[in-house]
C-alpha cells in the first residue's frame, strides 16, 4: 500500500454507522458453493488466502448471489504474492473473473476511482480487469490536471460529482466499505491534541504525514471532562507498536511503525487537517505563482533519448522526472526528462506551475544548523531514485533556492493536487541530506541518529524491543508560540510545545500480548488490535476508543472485457447483491463503514460539492435489492440467452 | 571403534547434514512464491513494473537461482548472511542478538521439561496403576494435546492479568544475563517445556516399569537391596537411555516451540524473528535463522548419541 497523505477522524461515531444493520446475512463456508447448479451465468470469485476478513467477505457476496438461483459462483483463493501477480498481469483481463482486493486511499478524491478505473493502471496497480474507458479516463484526468481545476477548486469538485455518477451508471467496480483504524487508550491518556491538526496522537502520529505537535497526559480527568487548565505536563507515554520500525529514514521507508517514528522527528513545510485542508507550518506562508498550461509533451526538447536495457529499463542513473508519452517501448529506447534538464526547462519558463514558500526564520534543527532554502533543495535530491521517488516526482518537477528562505517548487503540469503534493518532503539537515540511503542509511541502528526539526529528538533503542525518544528541548514551536501561526485560531491556553517528556514504543507483534499489556497497565495506548477485543474497549469505562477512516477500502472488480460482463445491467445486478451492511456487520464486527458512495469521508474535501446530496444520489444504486436485481438479470439472460 | 573416533566421525557427517540443511532451505525458500521486493512494492499505484525490475536487479534476485545459491553459500562459508532488505541491518548481527534469547529460553524450557519429567515418571511407574499414576497419565496426556499459544495466553491471563506476578511484557531494557530474568523466564519456559516434559514423563514412565520387571531387579531386590537403591541406582540409570535420547530428540521440538511462545510473551528470539522474517518475505533472514536452527538441532543429536554410548557402555558403533 501507499505512503500517502492518509487522514484521521475523531468522532465517527460507531453506533450511528451501524442503525439499521440488520442481521442479514449468514457467513457461507466456501465448500458449500459451486455446486452443480443449473444457474444461467457462472461467476468465479478471486482472493488471497490469507486475508480472513476478506475470504469472509467473498463468500458472504458468493451466498448472496447463490441465493438468486442466476448465479452458480466458484471462489478460487491464492497466496498473496501468487495472487498479486496474478491480477496484475495484463492478460488475466481476458479471464472474466472477479477478484477482490484492498487499497489505501489518500485525501486525493483520485486515489477511489484512477488506481481501479484508469486505463494507465491496466497492468499494475490496480485496474486489474483491463477497465479502458477513455471517456472515463478524460473524466478522471480533467478532475486533477489543468489550468482550470487549478484555479477553480468547486469546478474540480463539480467534476469529481460527474465521475462518481458516470461510475453508478457503469459500475465497473463495486467498493464495499471503508475500513476504520481504531486505537485503545486508558482513560489516563486522552485529549491528545495537534491543533487543529487531529484530536489524536495515532489518529495523526501513524496515519497521516505530517504528525502531532504538541500533546499531554491528563492523568485525573475523564475524557469527557477534557479541560486545558487540567493539562499536566510532563510524564512517559508508552505506546504499544505492533512492528519494528523498519526504517528511521523518510525517503526509505513505507511501513505504519517506521511513519510514525519518523512524524516524531521529521517535519514539513505545510501540514494538512483532519479534513486535508492545507496549513503552513515551516514556510511562514506559501503562494501560487504562476499557471501554464503545458503538458509533458512540451519538455520534448529538453529531453534526452536513453536506451533500454534487457528488462525495459531505462538506462541511466538519473531521476527520471518526465517520461515522454508518446514513446514506445518496444523501440529500445525512450526520452526522458531528468533533473539537470528539468532545471533548464524552468529556466526557460516551461512548467506547470510553481509555488513559493517563505520559510520561517529561525528554526532550527537538533544539530544546531537553521532551516533555509538549500535544505528543501537538498532534501528534494535526496527523494531521487528513493523508495518514494515515484510519489515524490509524480507531480513534482523541480526544488529552486531564490534567496536563503525563500524556495520554490515546480509543479510538472498544472496539477490540483500539487499544492499538497509537492511540499509532502520530510526536510532533512544538510548533514543527513547527502547520506545514499543505500551503503549509508540514517538508521540509529547503524549510528546515524535522524537529525529534524521535529517536537522530539530520537534518544535510544533496541531493535525490535523498544524505541525512546525525549521532548525537544529547543522546539521551535515553544520559542516561537503557537500564536505565531497566523491561522490559529484555538484556544487561548493550547500549549506552545510538546508536553509529554518522553515516548516510549515498546515492540509488541502479537496483538493479543499488546492487548494483555494494555490491560496489565503496561502501555499507554496500541492499536491493530483484533475486532472482536475492540468491542470490549469500547464497553469498557476505562479505556477510550479512537476510530478513525484512514482512506483503505476494499473492492471486487467485474471483467467488462468478457461478456456477458460487459453488460452494465449485468454489473449493476451484482453490485445491488453485495451486502454491504452484513459485511461490515459480520465481517468487521462493525468496525467499518459500508461504501455507498465512492468517496469517503476522507476525500470529501476536494471530492464533492455536497457529500449529503452526493450520497442521496447514488446510495439507491448501492443499497442490497435483491428484487432490483433480479429484474436487471431476467433482462441480461433475455438479451443474450443465458437459459 | 573409541568413543573420540566416533565423536570425530559424527563431527564430520555433520558437513553433509549441513549442506543438504542449507541446500533444503534455499529451496523451500525460494519455491515460495513472493520476495522481499513484492512485499516491499505491496499494492501501489505509484510503483510500475520496470521499479520492480529495478528494485529486483540491485538486490541481485533476478539472477538465476542456482547462482543466488552459489553465492549466497559462499558468503555465508566466510561468515556472511546478507542483508534485511527492508532495514539495511546485517543478518548474522542479527541472529547473534537473538540467539542467546531462545537458546536460555529453550535450556529453561528444557531444565523445566526435565526436572517435572523424570520424577513424575519414576513415581507413576513405581506405583503403576494407582491413582497417582492415573493422574500423571491424565497430566501427561493433557501436556501433550495443549497447543502452547493457548498455554502462553492462558498463563498470561493468570499469572500477568489476575494474580498479577508477572508482567505481560518481558522487561525490554534489562540484559537477558541479569538474575532477574530468571523470573521472567517461568511462564514461557513453562509453556515451551509443558509439551516436551509430558512426552518425556510418559517415556520414563514406560521404560521405568519396564525395567522394573526384569529379573536383575528381582534379583537385586533378592539381595536385600533397599527399594530406593533398587530403583535410583539401577532401574533408573537403565531406563535413563531411551530418555536421553528422547530429551535430545525433544531439542527440535523446543526451538520450533519457541516461535509460538516468542510471539506469545513477546520473547525477542530468533523465533519471533522467523515469524516477522516470514512476513516479510526477508529470505536472507529466513535462511539464516532456518539454518541456525538445523545446526543446533543437530548438534544435540550429536550429543544424544555420544551420551547414549556413554550411558550404555554394551552399545558398539561400527
Amino acid at each position: 500500500m501507499s505512503k500517502g497523505p492518509t487522514h484521521t477522524k475523531h468522532g465517527i461515531t460507531r453506533r450511528r454507522m451501524l442503525q439499521g444493520v440488520g442481521a442479514t446475512g449468514v457467513i457461507a463456508v466456501s465448500g458449500c458453493l459451486g455446486g452443480d447448479t443449473d444457474a444461467p451465468i457462472d461467476v468465479r470469485l478471486e482472493v488471497n488466502s490469507d486475508n480472513d476478513d476478506r475470504v469472509q467477505m467473498v463468500d458472504l457476496i458468493a451466498s448472496s448471489l447463490e441465493e438468486t438461483g442466476y448465479f452458480d459462483v466458484e471462489i478460487e483463493d491464492y497466496e498473496w504474492n501468487d495472487y498479486t501477480a496474478r491480477v496484475m498481469d495484463p492478460e488475466y483481463a481476458e479471464n472474466g473473473y472477479v477478484p477482490c482486493i484492498g487499497l489505501s486511499g489518500t485525501f486525493n478524491p483520485e486515489s477511489f476511482c484512477n488506481a481501479l478505473h484508469h486505463s494507465e493502471n491496466h497492468g499494475q496497480c490496480c485496474n486489474l480487469n483491463g477497465i479502458d474507458d477513455p471517456e472515463l479516463d478524460g473524466m478522471m484526468d480533467d478532475a486533477r490536471y489543468g489550468t482550470d481545476v487549478v484555479e477553480d477548486t468547486d469546478l474540480r469538485r463539480e467534476r469529481y460529482d460527474e465521475i462518481w455518477e458516470y461510475l453508478a451508471e457503469e459500475r465497473y467496480s463495486s467498493i464495499t466499505h471503508f475500513d476504520l483504524v481504531a486505537s485503545v487508550m486508558t482513560t489516563d491518556v486522552h485529549g491528545f491534541s495537534t491543533y487543529p491538526f487531529s484530536e489524536s496522537l495515532f489518529s495523526y502520529g501513524l496515519y497521516a504525514p505530517q504528525d502531532e505537535q504538541v500533546m499531554w497526559i491528563d492523568e485525573s480527568a475523564h475524557p469527557d471532562d477534557t479541560d486545558l487548565s487540567d493539562l499536566e505536563e510532563g510524564g512517559t507515554l508508552r505506546i504499544g507498536a505492533a512492528e519494528n520500525p523498519d526504517s528511521f529514514d523518510p525517503p526509505y521507508s513505507t511501513d505504519t511503525t517506521s511513519t510514525m517514528v519518523q512524524e516524531f522527528v521529521f517535519e514539513s513545510l505545510v501540514r494538512s487537517d483532519v479534513d486535508g485542508n492545507l496549513y503552513p507550518w515551516l514556510a511562514e506562508s506559501y503562494d501560487l505563482l504562476e499557471v501554464n498550461d503545458v503538458d509533458r509533451t512540451d519538455y520534448e526538447e529538453y529531453m534526452i533519448t536513453v536506451d533500454l536495457n534487457e528488462d525495459g529499463l531505462p538506462e541511466t542513473d538519473e531521476q527520471i522526472i518526465v517520461q515522454h508519452p508518446g514513446d514506445d517501448p518496444a523501440d529500445g529506447e525512450v526520452r526522458v526528462l531528468t533533473p539537470e534538464e528539468a532545471a533548464d526547462a524552468v529556466d526557460d519558463g516551461v512548467f506547470g506551475m510553481q509555488f513559493r514558500y517563505d520559510i520561517r526564520e529561525g528554526i532550527e534543527f537538533t544539530n544546531g544548523e537553521e532551516l533555509t532554502a538549500e535544505h528543501v533543495v537538498a532534501t528534494a535530491e535526496r527523494y531521487e531514485n528513493s523508495d518514494l521517488s515515484a510519489q515524490t516526482y509524480d507531480s513534482l518537477l523541480h526544488a529552486r533556492e531564490v534567496d536563503e528562505y525563500t524556495v520554490d517548487l515546480y509543479a510538472q503540469i498544472p496539477d490540483a493536487e500539487a499544492e499538497r503534493e509537492l511540499p509532502g518532503l520530510a526536510i532533512h539537515s544538510l548533514e543527513q541530506a547527502d547520506l545514499d540511503g543505500d551503503e549509508e542509511v540514517l538508521d540509529p541502528r547503524e549510528d546515524t541518529e535522524p537529525i529534524g526539526t521535529g517536537p522530539y529528538v530520537f534518544d535510544e533503542m533496541s531493535d525490535e524491543q523498544y524505541v525512546e525518544y525525549v521532548r525537544n528541548e529547543d522546539y521551535w514551536v515553544t520559542d516561537h508560540g503557537v500564536d505565531s501561526f497566523e491561522w490559529f485560531d484555538g484556544p487561548a491556553d493550547f500549549p506552545d510545545g510538546p508536553v509529554i517528556d518522553r515516548l516510549e514504543l515498546e515492540i509488541v507483534p502479537d496483538n493479543s500480548t499488546r492487548s494483555g499489556a494494555l490491560q496489565d497497565d503496561e502501555v499507554d495506548i496500541t492499536y491493530g488490535l483484533n475486532t472482536e477485543d475492540l468491542d470490549g474497549y469500547d464497553d469498557s469505562e476505562d479505556y477510550v476508543v479512537d476510530a478513525i477512516e484512514a482512506g483503505g477500502y476494499e473492492y471486487i472488480q467485474y471483467p467488462m472485457n468478457v461478456e456477458p460482463w460487459d453488460d452494465d445491467r449485468l454489473r449493476q445486478a451484482v453490485n445491488h447483491l453485495i451486502p454491504r451492511e452484513s459485511i461490515v456487520e459480520n465481517v468487521l464486527n462493525g468496525w467499518a463503514r459500508p461504501a455507498w458512495t465512492d468517496l469517503p469521508e476522507l476525500a470529501e474535501e476536494n471530492g464533492t460539492t455536497d457529500a449529503a446530496a452526493l450520497e442521496d444520489d447514488i446510495r439507491p444504486y448501492n443499497e442490497h435489492d435483491p428484487d432490483a436485481a433480479e429484474a436487471l438479470i431476467e433482462e441480461v439472460i433475455e438479451d443474450y440467452d443465458l437459459d | 571403534m573409541s568413543l573420540r573416533r566416533f565423536v570425530l566421525k559424527r563431527l564430520l557427517s555433520i558437513v553433509p547434514i549441513l549442506f543438504g540443511v542449507s541446500v533444503v532451505t534455499f529451496a523451500l525458500v525460494h519455491l515460495t512464491p513472493g520476495d522481499p521486493i513484492d512485499q516491499m512494492v505491496g499494492v501501489n499505484p505509484h510503483v510500475t513494473a520496470a521499479d520492480e525490475a529495478q528494485l529486483r536487479a540491485r538486490y541481485g534476485l533476478d539472477e538465476p537461482l542456482w547462482q543466488q545459491y552459489l553465492t549466497w553459500m559462499g558468503n555465508v562459508l566466510t561468515g556472511d548472511f546478507g542483508q534485511v532488505y527492508s532495514s539495511g541491518l546485517d543478518v548474522s548481527g542479527i541472529i547473534l542478538m537473538r540467539l542467546p534469547e531462545t537458546v536460555v529460553l529453550g535450556i529453561f524450557g528444557w531444565v523445566f521439561a526435565l526436572a517435572i519429567a523424570i520424577p513424575a515418571g519414576i513415581y507413576a511407574a513405581v506405583n503403576k496403576g494407582e491413582f497417582a499414576d492415573t493422574v500423571s497419565r491424565f497430566f501427561a496426556l493433557s501436556g501433550i494435546s495443549i497447543p502452547n499459544f493457548w498455554l502462553g495466553l492462558m498463563l498470561i491471563l493468570i499469572g500477568a492479568l489476575i494474580i498479577d506476578l508477572w508482567p505481560v511484557l518481558p522487561p525490554s531494557r534489562q540484559p537477558l544475563y541479569h538474575p532477574e530474568m530468571l523470573w521472567y523466564l517461568v511462564l514461557p519456559g513453562i509453556t515451551i517445556g509443558t509439551a516436551a516434559a509430558a512426552s518425556i514423563m510418559r517415556v520414563m514412565r514406560t521404560s521405568m516399569a519396564e525395567e522394573l520387571n526384569k529379573e536383575y531387579v528381582t534379583a537385586a531386590r533378592a539381595k536385600g537391596l533397599p527399594e530406593r537403591t533398587v530403583v535410583l541406582k539401577h532401574v533408573l540409570r537403565n531406563s535413563l537411555i531411551s530418555v536421553v535420547t528422547l530429551a535430545a530428540t525433544l531439542t527440535a521440538t523446543l526451538v520450533a516451540g519457541s516461535v509460538v511462545v516468542e510471539v506469545v510473551f513477546n520473547w525477542p528470539g530468533l523465533g519471533r524473528e522467523l515469524i516477522e522474517a516470514i512476513n516479510a518475505r526477508e529470505i536472507n533472514l529466513i535462511m539464516a535463522i532456518t539454518l541456525f536452527t538445523g545446526v543446533l538441532i543437530v548438534i544435540a543429536n550429536m550429543i544424544a548419541d555420544v551420551l547414549y554410548a556413554a550411558l550404555d557402555p554394551r552399545i558398539r558403533y561400527e
